[in-house]
């Protein structure tokens, strides 16, 4: 609540014109209730649900390298998301049928002006369009009903919901451009000047997005938000060919809220001064044994093997590993732990966070979502498509344009209630590398993403890049920092072997890509000791690094 | 922190064209850091280095029923570097690995935009490194590929080039970006007028490019240059449900003299008429005989059949038991042999900027190997006597004739036309040639003779659209479909027609040329390589002109097009009801 009213000061205190979504909402609208009515009347088989969605970005990218601006892009586009439902909620032709991904809208750019001739022509073409792919698929469903054997999960294709009229003003702040500009070139000209850094960058974008959806059931909702980044990257190349890369990313819902020069000064030195230690240190040796992952570490983790297995529609795709289908009521994470997803939430602990939004992108109003209480399976998340034991969805239905909705991710929050503080939690490593004999235990200090494989097909795994591990000694050696090293592992082997967590808690920001494109989420999390983690050596470049020397002015 | 603000203000002096060599930073860091690339002697000599940079700002904006679907301006510099190690006669080149690379990659895709002399050599150093690395590799590959496998002929891998210096400081014209959102916003408003029309789309671009081209053989090049055009697209659906398209283009090289607005608007009218009188049009029957392509068309045919085809393709060296589906140009192999009838010439001549006071689009100085062109005598009596020439040896060329005018594959760089001439000996008056067309019809006891007036090339179809088109053509040569197809009766009576597609249309087709009219018609393009030059379809363009009479052919097949038709939407189109208060209005 606090967030919410704080965010108005903040919008009421800037140089904003207003104009609202009423314009396009209101074309929108009225073509959705000309197609439908005629469909309806003339179609066979006849949809029974139609809705647009209009997703609105505009925006500003820049990136410096050396001191130099390398590119700089503004963006300003609509993009037109239709969805036709034949047949009935029971049964329509967006049915899952295993291994098939399904597709039927496609992003048609949208004039960016309110010209109701202009919109209403594209509309109606990709109406039109959606339609007749919507029609073939239905009809091919039907027949292979008759062929094939019933599905496990037979729950309906669509959930009934209520629904929601919500209006928001759209934003139409300026970004500033020049002065970033100005900023990221400084930057970048710091960043690459340390030793040892071979290329570098500095990145800098801005955006509002407003989201507009129309349904024949009468939704009518035009929202927004905003997302700004900065971020920085330098690589470097070992003598032994291995490529090193560091980077950070600072996420905010407004470039105000990015970090000031003093932030970025001490992140480009300790950036520089990580990437001098990485090229000194050792390449990582395989081992199992046990490790600290750091609340950043933790979240990507938790979100890779964890997150990705509870997303609804995957529990009634037959071609999907389906971990935690049928697990609901049941213990899957230790009992000190708790999995709640809330996108309502606009900030942790002062940082913005990238997973917020209002509705889902089937207009959805958003919910907290307690997903695993005290170690146990509750629920899933859904998005309007129903599955066995659960009908109704709870907000997670999100796509980027161009792409289907499914269920997905938004600000996962791991709460512990077995929280020690972060000298203890090293202590315990110590103990456990004790315990089990190890020469040493593992630290992760920094991670920059992950994947993981949910499909029946592919073995059921996970791969987390950390760019910052430290061997612990037990015998008080300082850390040791080693280079080239992923994290990797089965999902459920994982969970067992969580022993405690920090009283710390840290944010983790990303882009997550998925069946429904690449959307924000967050991950927050508490640092994890964990019982084994194994590491495996990284894919290496074989090249060497650069032949002549870095080329200086005197060679003029 | 110096540093970066003298930058700053470099640019804001708007630093693209400096007087002199030594303060063009970009200029200075290509050459400085080309200099120093002869030191990379650790496993093979490196003999030729080349730096080119494509320096790009470009405007564009595109616009439907008088609402702005974007908006966007570009920058970029763009490098291409090029290492070739062993020699002249055997490089690293025309091998078909010779463009794969699977080292690490130093984010060097783009070189800074501001004219920083140390930034812009950090990248110039990396990306050399990168491309010596690829060529050492690609160079071993080829050699251990040739001691199994014999070249299918024995050519040398490049050809020497006499140095040239051209160092153009001209500044470019601004664009005025506002001024031209606003006029392709007018223009696509003129589409509310034609309720036929399902879809259409103006758009422009303007781009003030900038080429920058050395290579250690001593060619030093800053080359200037405008190019703008406004693009009109649009389909209409006739009642059956097919689909019907045309589209104009309207170019210039001089951006101190765009379109004129009264051409514009001519052009997108027509282009209204032709498809709403295209909806209401009858499906054309299958027919052979003799065909006019008058004006337009006839310039559209020969630079698809002709200009496409006077290339000598080269088949890379490749590891064995492995082949590479490259089609040849289908005059591979004829030179002296008669291609046109023999009171036929074609001359491609890139050294003309104008011809009878209209511009030509196809002119440029130096090609993209740094070589400046001659004009080229491509047939003579009908004979062909020459092909469009790179750097890449193909047999029978010596050198170079200055035609490297796109990317190309394995090291080289494709030819293409520039300025095509057609000229015709035995010309006749147009109205002559329909007269002839009338005669032939009536001798053969035909009930009508067809005109074509329009090709869809460059195509402004869709990928789906091209791929079904190639389809039809079985894996063999296509020509882009007819626009604007017209019966010609005895009586002297046109009847437009629709769905008509070409058969068996190849360069040969052009032997049976029966006549040719008196005056010429000139034909601007952008040609990017793609089937039916595919607008939008690559990167980078060759700006080209044809100029060429009409033509009567003989034996042309033409036949209904056997496409799937879509049915006709269920709902109408919504009314087409101009926004209150809006541009339209103002």
């Amino acid at each position: 609540m606090t967030g919410r009213l704080c965010l108005l000061a903040c919008l009421l205190g800037a140089p904003w014109a207003w104009a609202d979504g009423q314009g396009l909402l209101a074309i929108l609208a009225e073509e959705l209730d000309r197609n439908f009515r005629i469909l309806r009347e003339k179609g066979d088989p006849a949809p029974y649900f139609l809705s647009y969605q209009v997703t609105e970005r505009r925006g500003v990218s820049l990136t410096a390298s050396l001191g130099a601006l390398k590119g700089i892009e503004e963006q300003h586009g609509r993009w037109l998301d239709v969805t036709v439902r034949v047949g009935s909620p029971k049964l329509d032709n967006y049915r899952r049928m295993p291994g098939e991904q399904v597709q039927f809208t496609s992003a048609l750019p949208l004039p960016i002006e309110d010209q109701p001739a202009a919109i209403r022509q594209r509309v109606w073409r990709e109406t039109d369009r959606t339609y007749r792919m919507a029609v073939e698929r239905f009809i091919k469903i039907r027949t292979q009903r008759e062929v094939k054997v019933a599905a496990e999960d037979e729950s309906d294709d669509f959930s009934l919901e209520e629904p929601v009229v919500h209006v928001e003003p759209v934003g139409r702040a300026a970004f500033e451009v020049d002065s970033w500009t100005g900023r990221v070139r400084r930057w970048s000209a710091e960043l690459g000047r340390q030793s040892g850094v071979l290329t570098s960058q500095v990145s800098w974008g801005a955006q509002q997005e407003t989201r507009y959806l129309v349904t024949t059931e009468g939704t009518r909702i035009c929202h927004g938000r905003g997302y700004a980044r900065l971020s920085l990257r330098a690589r470097a190349k070992a003598a032994d060919g291995m490529d090193l890369v560091l980077e950070e990313n600072f996420n905010a819902s407004d470039a105000s809220r990015l970090p000031g020069d003093e932030a970025v000064r001490q992140t480009i030195a300790r950036l520089t001064r990580d990437l001098a230690a990485l090229l000194r240190a050792p390449p990582a040796d395989p081992f199992a044994g046990p490790a600290i992952l750091s609340g950043r570490a933790a979240a990507v983790f938790f979100h890779e093997i964890f997150g990705h297995r509870i997303e609804g529609h995957r529990q009634k795709d037959e071609s999907e590993g389906q971990t935690f289908a049928r697990s609901v009521g049941t213990k899957i994470l230790p009992e000190f732990l708790s999995i709640i997803f809330d996108p309502t939430r606009r900030q942790f602990q002062g940082q913005d966070l990238n997973g917020y939004y209002l509705f889902d992108d089937e207009g959805v109003k958003a919910r907290p979502v307690t997903v695993v209480e005290n170690g146990i399976l509750k629920t899933f998340l859904m998005s309007r498509s129903p599955v066995r034991g659960f009908t109704r969805s709870n907000g997670h239905g999100r796509r980027a344009p161009g792409f289907e909705v499914v269920s997905r991710q938004s600000n996962m929050l791991v709460e512990s209630a077995q929280r020690v503080p972060e000298k203890r939690l090293r202590e315990m490593l110590i103990e456990e590398i004790r315990r089990q004999g190890k020469p040493y235990g593992l630290y992760f200090r920094e991670v920059v993403g992950g994947l993981t494989t949910t499909a029946r097909a592919g073995v059921q795994a996970f791969k987390v890049i950390p760019v910052l591990v430290y061997r612990v000694w037990p015998d008080g050696r300082p850390d040791e920092l080693v280079r080239g090293a992923d994290i990797v592992g089965t999902p459920l082997a994982s969970f067992a072997r969580i022993l405690a967590t920090s009283d710390s808690y840290e944010v983790f920001n990303g882009y997550c890509g998925a069946e429904s494109g690449s959307l924000p989420v967050a991950a927050v999390a508490p640092a994890l000791l964990v019982s084994e983690i194994e590491i495996q050596k990284q894919q290496k470049s074989l090249d060497r690094p650069p032949f002549l020397p870095q080329p200086t002015e005197e060679q003029r | 922190m110096r540093g970066a603000l003298a930058a700053l203000s470099l640019l804001s002096a708007c630093a693209w064209a400096q007087p002199k060599a030594s303060a063009d930073a970009l200029l200075a860091a290509m050459q400085d850091e080309l200099a120093r690339g002869r030191a990379l002697r650790i496993i093979e000599v490196p003999y030729f280095i080349e730096y080119a940079v494509d320096q790009g700002d470009q405007t564009s904006a595109a616009a439907t029923l008088g609402a702005l679907l974007n908006s966007n301006r570009s920058r970029f510099r763009i490098p291409r570097v090029q290492v070739r190690v062993g020699s002249y006669q055997l490089d690293n080149t025309n091998f078909v690995g010779t463009d794969f690379y699977a080292g690490t990659r130093y984010e060097v895709e783009r070189l800074p935009l501001d004219d920083s002399y140390a930034a812009l050599r950090h990248h110039l150093w990396l990306a050399t490194d990168m491309a010596y690395k690829a060529a050492v590799e690609a160079f071993s590959r080829k050699r251990a590929a040739l001691r199994t496998v014999s070249a299918a002929e024995s050519l040398p891998d490049f050809h020497p080039a006499p140095p040239v210096e051209l160092l153009d400081w001209t500044p470019l014209p601004e664009v005025n970006a506002a001024l031209w959102r606003e006029r392709v916003r007018k223009l696509s408003a003129l589409f509310l007028r034609y309720p036929k029309v399902i879809g259409s789309v103006v758009d422009y671009t303007a781009a003030r490019d900038v080429q920058y081209l050395v290579n250690s053989e001593g060619t030093r090049v800053r080359q200037p240059s405008g190019v703008m055009f406004v693009r009109i697209r649009a389909t209409s659906q006739a009642p059956d449900g097919m689909t019907l398209r045309d589209a104009s283009v309207l170019h210039t090289r001089d951006l101190a003299r765009p379109p004129e607005e009264k051409d514009l608007e001519e052009a997108a009218r027509r282009v209204a008429e032709n498809l709403t009188a295209l909806a209401d049009a009858p499906i054309g029957e299958a027919y052979t005989g003799p065909v006019l392509f008058e004006g337009e068309a006839a310039a559209q045919i020969f630079a698809e059949l002709l200009g496409r085809n006077l290339v000598a393709t080269r088949r890379p060296v490749m590891p064995p038991g492995r082949t590479l589906p490259l089609r040849a140009s289908e005059l591979e192999g004829r030179l002296g042999v008669r291609i046109l009838p023999e009171w036929m010439d074609v001359v491609d001549d890139p050294t003309q900027t104008e011809w009878r006071g209209r511009p030509l689009f196809g002119h440029y100085r130096v090609d993209m190997e740094g070589v400046r062109p001659e004009p080229v005598v491509l047939v003579e009596k009908g004979v062909l006597k020459s092909f469009l020439l790179t750097r890449q040896p193909v047999r029978g060329s010596q050198a170079s004739n200055g035609r490297a005018r796109l990317p190309g594959g394995f090291g080289a760089k494709a030819a293409a036309i520039s300025n095509l001439f057609v000229r015709a000996a035995q010309g006749v008056p147009a109205e002559e040639l329909k007269k002839r067309l009338i005669e032939l019809c009536r001798r053969r006891d035909k009930p009508y003779g067809i005109i074509v007036r329009k090709m869809d090339f460059p195509s402004s179809a869709s990928w789906d659209e091209v791929r079904r088109q190639l389809g039809a053509a079985g894996g063999g040569p296509a020509v882009s479909a007819p626009v604007l197809v017209y019966r010609l009766y005895p009586d002297g009576r046109e009847e437009l027609i629709r769905g008509m597609r070409f058969r068996n249309v190849n360069v040969r087709s052009l032997r049976e040329i029966l006549g040719a009219s008196n005056d010429a018609h000139v034909f601007d393009y952008m040609e990017n390589g793609a089937p039916f030059a595919l607008m939008g379809a690559g990167a980078y363009v060759a700006e080209c002109t044809v100029v060429a009479p009409s033509i009567l052919v003989d034996d042309m097949e033409l036949d209904r097009m056997e496409e799937e038709m879509l049915r006709p939407p269920l709902v109408p189109p919504p009314p087409l009801v101009a926004f209150s208060g809006g541009p339209l209005d103002r």
